[in-house]
């Protein structure tokens, strides 16, 4: 229970990426001569993974997240480091690891687009060699969690992107998977729909206690779902732990929205702290964390305020700053 | 595995006939086909019993032969998409799975020359009942054994080596359309299809021997048609069945490196 089931240690995973010349007759060329760069997508990153736990991914584009779960599904193979999942290495492909865990990509679809959903379903249940029994059982489930008893036998290209999706995730748990890779799964859906698939997967992490690493740049996903984050940026890991020691830790500041009941002495505002906005009868400023108490009893002190408040910076800030900032 | 079987396949012929007017305009081509090239050689022959020493029965025959070889054989609508796939990624949704790309894919291949062979043999059965033309059938079991083998083995050569040739999109997977073009011109002049080669020079004969393309068309055909007899016939589906063995090992190793290639540059 405690062991950890995902170990990913000193993992680097750097593209070698060659310089095009365009047209066949370039390409020709560049079989015998290539002039190579590197790409650091995942530089030296390490974590470990419990069982049962639901993790969240974040980073901006290009921070590497994909690239992490690719590795972990035994798509790529890494430049150096080690990784074990359930005690496999990804990238031998063994098929009993294959049987255990599962990756939906936003942006891939493994759907026939021709046929309706059920039959991919189907043929999913043949590759993964689930037995009928379970089959049936698992996909009544499924369905019934995320409410597409309906449209099972529409035709694929016919359904919406967000129900396409829903049928992604029936797809790709039809094996009861111990692991889920989710890559961006609500990406592209509008807010209703996001909202109906995160709790899908929070419903589906509790009650099969399956382990799931689940990235997204909509932070909502992140703060709705996962306990625990780890914040990558050009590869790195910047941040893993749970999502409220991000404030502690990397807010260095807190806000002070005041709304003020007399005159204001614009000068002796700016000594309280830095002003981020002023519209009377309204103000904002920041400042620093260890000091928000006290600038706040010398507001009320030298100015006639109707109401203050502190608060907290907004996660999404805090993240934008950490990205921002390197 | 026999169910995992079933079930591609099963999955196969259901796509196949989403596009039904697309089925259809594929069938009524190949059925104008027949009919012009039965006219236009019939048309040939009205005024002379003998063109190029053959009579109608046997010139007809071998057209009609021709066609129905090179549409199971040198049919596999599975290559374009594994290039495609490879170049674009979608590769990948098969690769976390516990399944045997090739083997898929060349089920589905299977599915589809199924199918198109079953309406082939209707078509046919239309045509003789309405024209009933004069052709040559081989009048021993042999022949007709060897025929089945032979475009049995041809069918899993084609296959290989275009999927070897897809494999390239590993590593030029904005040419891959062109280089399996060019190919496939050259592969069907030298396998027969375009004209019997035994109108060529005795030696390119022999050469194109140590070659797997004869092997498509040419050789099921001259079985069939009796040019091969006895133990020649045994020789030539010898030499086949290791011209198959050798591209499947070709066609592994080539992807073997693929993957290698695709699991370091991803997609
Ligand atoms: N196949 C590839 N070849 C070369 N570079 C790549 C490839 N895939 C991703 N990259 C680069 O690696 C970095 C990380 O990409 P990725 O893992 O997709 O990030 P994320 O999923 O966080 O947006 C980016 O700079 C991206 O351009
Ligand atoms: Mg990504």
């Amino acid at each position: 229970m405690t062991d950890p089931v995902i170990q990913v240690k000193n993992l680097k995973k750097y593209y070698s990426v060659h310089q095009k010349e365009p047209g066949l007759l370039g390409s020709l060329k560049s079989l015998f001569k290539r002039k190579y760069y590197d790409v650091k997508a995942v530089d030296n990153v390490s974590f470990e993974i419990k069982e049962g736990e639901l993790v969240g991914f974040i980073g901006p584009n290009g921070a590497g997240k994909t690239t992490t779960l690719k590795v972990l599904s035994g798509l790529l193979y890494p430049t150096s480091g080690q990784v074990s999942v359930l005690g496999f290495t990804p990238w031998e492909r063994k098929s009993a690891y294959q049987k255990q865990f599962s990756i939906v990509m936003g942006q891939k679809n493994q759907l026939w687009w021709d046929l309706p959903a059920i039959e991919s379903f189907i043929l999913n249940k043949a590759i993964y060699e689930v037995p009928d029994a379970q089959f049936q059982k698992t996909l009544d489930e499924l369905v019934d969690l995320l409410e597409v008893r309906d449209i099972l036998k529409v035709q694929v290209r016919k359904l919406s992107l967000g129900q396409r999706m829903k049928m992604e995730l029936i797809a790709a748990l039809i094996h009861s998977p111990k692991i889920l890779f989710l890559d961006e799964p609500t990406i592209g859906l509008d807010v209703v729909m996001q909202k109906k698939i995160r709790e899908f997967i929070q419903e589906y992490n509790k009650r099969f206690n399956a382990t799931i690493i689940l990235t997204s740049h909509y932070m909502e996903d992140v703060k709705q779902l996962c306990e625990r984050v780890i914040v990558i940026d050009h590869g790195t890991i910047l941040f893993d732990g749970k999502l409220d020691e991000i404030i502690k830790k990397f807010a260095s500041d807190k806000t002070l929205d005041v709304t003020f009941d007399g005159k204001v002495d614009l000068e002796k505002l700016k000594e309280i702290g830095k002003i981020e906005s002023f519209e009377y009868p309204k103000a904002t400023i920041n400042v620093k964390r260890s000091k928000a108490s006290e600038a706040a009893t010398e507001l009320l002190k030298k100015f006639q305020v109707a109401d203050i408040n502190i608060t907290e910076p907004q996660i999404e800030d805090i993240i934008r700053q950490l990205f921002t900032n390197k | 595995m026999l169910s995992k079987f079933f079930i591609i396949f099963n999955a196969s012929l259901q796509n196949e006939f989403t596009y039904r007017l697309n089925f259809i305009l594929w069938r009524f081509r190949n059925v104008l086909r027949l009919l012009m090239t039965y006219f236009l050689w019939r048309g040939i022959f009205v005024n002379s019993p003998q063109v190029f020493g053959y009579d109608q029965s046997q010139i007809l025959t071998y057209i009609l032969l021709t066609l129905i070889v090179v549409s199971i054989v040198l049919s596999s609508p599975s290559g374009e998409r594994i290039g495609e796939e490879i170049a674009n990624g979608d590769l990948s949704n098969y690769l976390v799975k516990p399944l045997n790309y090739l083997r898929y894919w060349f089920i589905r291949d299977v599915a589809s020359k199924i199918l198109n062979l079953s309406f082939n043999i209707l078509e046919l059965s239309l045509l003789f009942l309405w024209l009933r033309p004069i052709v040559n059938l081989p009048n021993n079991l042999i022949s007709i054994f060897g025929f089945v083998y032979a475009i049995s083995i041809a069918v899993g050569i084609y296959f290989l080596l275009n999927a070897s040739l897809r494999f390239f999109a590993f590593w030029s997977p904005e040419n891959i359309w062109s280089i399996a073009f060019l190919t496939f011109v050259f592969l069907e002049t030298l396998s027969g299809a375009v004209f019997p080669l035994d109108i060529l020079p005795k030696t390119v004969q022999i050469g194109l021997q140590f070659t797997p393309f004869p092997y498509l068309i040419y050789y099921p055909i001259a079985i069939f048609l009796g040019k091969i007899q006895g133990l020649e016939i045994i020789r030539i589906l010898i030499q086949s069945t290791i011209w198959l063995f050798l591209i499947f090992r070709f066609a592994q190793f080539i992807w073997k490196k693929g993957l290698k290639t695709y699991g370091a540059y991803g997609k």
